[in-house]
């Protein structure tokens, strides 16, 4: 099977050079036989790109130890469920994965508008190739999955061995999480391949702007919920698994993954500028461009080892190659732009400063500048140790004290920004949207001023969630209002009706408060505190309210691993709300510790209770509990997010008939809101 | 309406009180945890902090070996009634400026505060401006676009492009 692998990877990297050439010279003869072979050796790429990826799987189930990497990653007494995982444990492994992933877009692409679009498919297929040689090359000879475990002799001759059993799976990704973290961040990375390709296709097509826009915002908006439901659920592992009570470290890996996610953010939001105002093209275009880009760093970061990170691969050689290829697709873009730039050409000014568009600005400003200041404090250390001789290391604290500030000034404009008009907004306006959310937002305020409790950024997270909730309240409010008197629906289903007409908007408006959510969350780590403490039988341990208790501790013997067992009893004032069970593994495949920690989590805080492992001075055995609070805020406000995502992801409701009986001069939820003529000239499309 | 009322006043309410719900909960540490928040554990292996460090993956979850001794170190200077500033040098002045968990903000790790910083004030000149080109430029029906070989496109040879776009594409 390793061989058949080998072998579909390698036809694969054929098939995709052939729709690669063919695709370049389709659009040089516009030959229809072409242009559909060469889209047809496209979908045999991916096609064979799954039968490669699925050997790997079949060799994993099957424990062929005669493959090295099998050895390396898996082992007898793994599970079913993590030998799924064991694909992407490795580096060969999670190379393969990305062309998997990358194959499912591809063929998705292909095939959904084989019949569409077909001066532009040419191509977007060709770039599409080209993406899917270079990670080919990388599986075929430069990290091929598929080597045979051997052993050099004195002579040269390499013999060829079949192990009894492998080294097994790393414990920290021994986790359900690890078996849909990956996956998920890895189709947000592979999923921005698409618009780029669009993009990039459209320009070299000179086509104006905004038709890639219209063609790849569902792409984009897939790509970006995997990446923030990947991003949210590494949040989630490393809360629940290493054990040291936090959820995001700034470790460079977990940086590298929030970089494309800033940038596509910034996307989503400044495409709207250019499909109402048909302005921002040329950003637009270099936005998804550096989000591409961006995403291809992210797996370089990870698997170069030019950064030190505990989620990292071991220093590997494949550096150069990542390298390189940012540098190829850098100079393919300058070139398509500078050729083509004036297809790309504002269409309208900037009538007010206090106005929707300034807001987009703004906003991507400060996207921006987030997300360089994370690549420059992720990479500062190698290039302190570059310029100065002494690399300097850039922690967590750094990180904080540089994107708290950012990240309040985003989280303001998310309130402010969808509730300024379009080209100007007038006083009146400003005054009647605004009035509540400050009145609100400052009670909040000067509620923690009267109780004495003065943390500069917790407090000003909580006044602006404060804000920014109660703005997109009266956003479903309002809206809400105007049908419920149009059609005489209760308010609740009003909003609900209003949602489903205007799905994006209202979508977004969801996002945005599940972002509210989550800065809630965050700003409940100021409030943080740990105690650790040996503790004999019976001893306790206080933390706020609660008492831990060790009862007892025992021993479980799994298959593939050997588990201690603490066995605490909590209790709030002196009333016992449940016991918890923290445990230290041992994993005997590769003599591994783990960590599974014991959570009582409820919306106010979680009870993080670890046990370390025993004292090495004492032998006894140590308990570090943490007090989180509001952290939960953080995974609801994730759910929230996605949600969000899949409404705006969802066709709008036809308006009912009902409303056609509805005189034309009513004004329009949207029109108060705006404090517009319903007769200024705006592009179609939503808000 | 009355039902609408008093969703909105609980609404307002809850946002009120949430600081009460949240305001017990203050965190406390002592000096030299404080001092080792600012101090990378030199063990290699974890990359967190001696003060925090909890060595993921390793065989006891709490501070290893290397984060213990560099706290007891601490210690020491803090007996020694050494300040912040002078425990943290000594840690420099033995293992370089890697033990460093932030950028110090002197010398060449006054490059990484200034960058945030620098950046920040370069995107909103950019900003400033194209808000300021945009608001001074004519109505675009007057605008010729310039083409790069530095000939002149027309409004209506963009519209044509537009409609083959509109043409051979399909949402």
């Amino acid at each position: 099977m390793d061989v058949f692998g080998s072998f579909s990877l390698l036809l694969a990297f054929v098939c995709a050079v052939y729709a690669f050439v063919a695709g370049i010279v389709a659009i040089k003869t516009r030959h229809p036989l072409l242009i559909k072979s060469a889209r047809q050796a496209g979908i045999a790429t991916c096609a064979l790109i799954f039968v490669g990826t699925f050997s790997l799987i079949y060799l994993l189930f099957t424990d062929n130890f005669s493959v090295a990497y099998v050895v390396s990653h898996s082992n007898r007494d793994l599970s079913s469920f993590y030998k799924v995982a064991a694909l992407w444990a490795g580096q060969e492994g999670s190379l393969l994965f990305w062309s998997f992933l990358l194959s499912i877009y591809v063929i998705s692409v292909l095939i959904a508008y084989r019949n569409k679009n077909g001066e532009l498919m040419p191509y977007v297929g060709v770039i599409l190739a080209g993406v899917q040689i270079f990670f080919l090359t990388l599986n075929n000879f430069v990290e091929s999955p598929f080597k045979a475990l051997g052993a050099m002799q004195a002579n040269g001759t390499i013999d060829l061995l079949t192990r009894q059993d492998g080294n097994g799976l790393n414990p920290l990704l021994q986790y359900p999480e690890m078996v849909i973290h990956p996956p998920n961040l890895y189709s947000g990375y592979t999923g921005f391949t698409i618009p780029f390709a669009f993009a990039l296709a459209a320009l070299l097509a000179r086509y104006p702007g905004e038709k890639w826009i219209h063609l790849t915002r569902k792409w984009t908006m897939i790509a970006w919920c995997f990446q923030s439901v990947g991003i949210l659920l590494g949040a989630h592992w490393a809360y629940a698994v290493l054990g040291w009570g936090g959820y995001w470290g700034w470790d460079p890996v977990e940086n590298a993954s929030l970089l494309p996610w800033l940038t596509g953010t910034a996307f989503l939001h400044s495409v709207m500028m250019q499909e109402k105002r048909g302005m921002m093209k040329v950003w637009n275009v270099w936005l998804v461009f550096s989000t591409f880009l961006l995403c291809i760093m992210g797996t370089f970061l990870t698997r170069s080892g030019v950064v030190s990170s505990v989620h990292a691969f071991a220093n590997s050689q494949i550096g150069p190659w990542f390298v390189s290829f940012m540098a190829l697709i850098l100079v393919v873009c300058t070139v398509a732009y500078v050729k083509n730039r004036d297809y790309l050409a504002s269409e309208n000014q900037l009538d007010s400063i206090v106005s929707r568009e300034s807001s987009f600005l703004f906003n991507n400003l400060l996207f921006l500048v987030a997300c360089i200041a994370v690549l420059s404090g992720t990479l500062f250390p190698v290039f302190s140790e570059a310029l100065s001789g002494s690399r300097i290391s850039v922690g967590a604290p750094f990180f904080n004290k540089v994107m708290i500030p950012i990240g309040l000034a985003i989280l303001f404009l998310t309130g402010v920004g969808p509730l300024l008009a379009w080209r100007k907004t007038s006083q009146e306006s400003l005054k009647r949207n605004f009035g509540w959310p400050l009145v609100i937002s400052l009670a909040v305020g000067a509620s923690f001023w009267m109780v004495g409790y003065r943390h500069l950024y917790s407090d000003l997270s909580f006044v602006l969630c404060a804000f920014v909730a109660w703005t997109i309240f009266l956003e479903f409010w309002r809206g809400g209002k105007v049908l419920s008197a149009r059609t005489g629906m209760g308010m609740v289903m009003s909003m609900h009706e209003l949602a489903m007409r205007n799905t994006r908007r209202y979508g977004g408006y969801l996002v945005h408060f599940g972002m509210v959510l989550i800065f809630i969350g965050l700003a409940g780590a100021a409030f943080n505190k740990d105690v650790q403490k040996s503790m004999n039988l019976g001893d306790s341990l206080v933390i706020g309210p609660y008492k831990l208790v060790l009862q007892s501790g025992d021993t479980k013997a799994e298959a593939n691993y050997t588990a201690q067992r603490m066995i605490l009893e909590v209790l709030k004032n002196d009333k016992q709300i449940m016991m918890l069970y923290p445990e230290k593994r041992n994993f005997q495949a590769n003599q591994e510790s783990g960590t599974m920690v014991s959570i009582y989590s409820s919306l106010k805080e979680d009870l993080y209770v670890v046990y370390a492992g025993q004292d090495p001075d004492t032998n006894l055995p140590v308990i570090h509990a943490y007090l989180n609070p509001l952290v939960k805020w953080v995974w609801l406000g994730g759910v929230i997010v996605v949600f969000g995502t899949l409404l705006a992801l969802m066709p709008n409701r036809r308006v009912a008939l009902a409303l056609q009986a509805t005189p034309e001069t009513a004004p329009t939820a949207s029109a108060v809101r705006q404090g517009l003529q319903p007769s200024i000239p705006l592009r179609e499309g939503h808000d | 309406m009355i039902k609408t009322k008093r969703l909105v006043l609980t609404l307002m309410l809850s946002f009120a009180i949430l600081p009460l719900w949240v305001v017990n909960l203050t965190a406390q540490s002592d000096r030299a945890k404080q001092v080792g928040m600012h101090l990378k554990c030199m063990c290699k292996g974890c990359d967190m902090s001696a003060g925090g460090c909890s060595h993921p993956g390793g065989a006891f979850s709490g501070p290893c070996p290397t984060a213990k001794a560099m706290m007891k170190d601490v210690d020491e200077h803090i007996a020694k009634g050494e300040t912040d500033e002078q425990i943290i040098q000594a840690f420099v002045n033995q293992y370089g400026a890697i033990v460093y968990v932030e950028p110090p903000k002197h010398g060449f790790g006054l490059v990484a505060w200034i960058m945030p910083f620098f950046y920040t004030a370069c995107g909103l000149a950019v900003v400033v401006f194209f808000i300021g080109k945009w608001r001074k430029e004519p109505k675009p029906a007057a605008v010729a676009h310039n083409l790069s070989d530095g000939t002149k496109i027309s409004l209506e040879a963009m519209e044509r492009a537009r409609e083959q776009a509109r043409r051979e594409t399909e949402d």
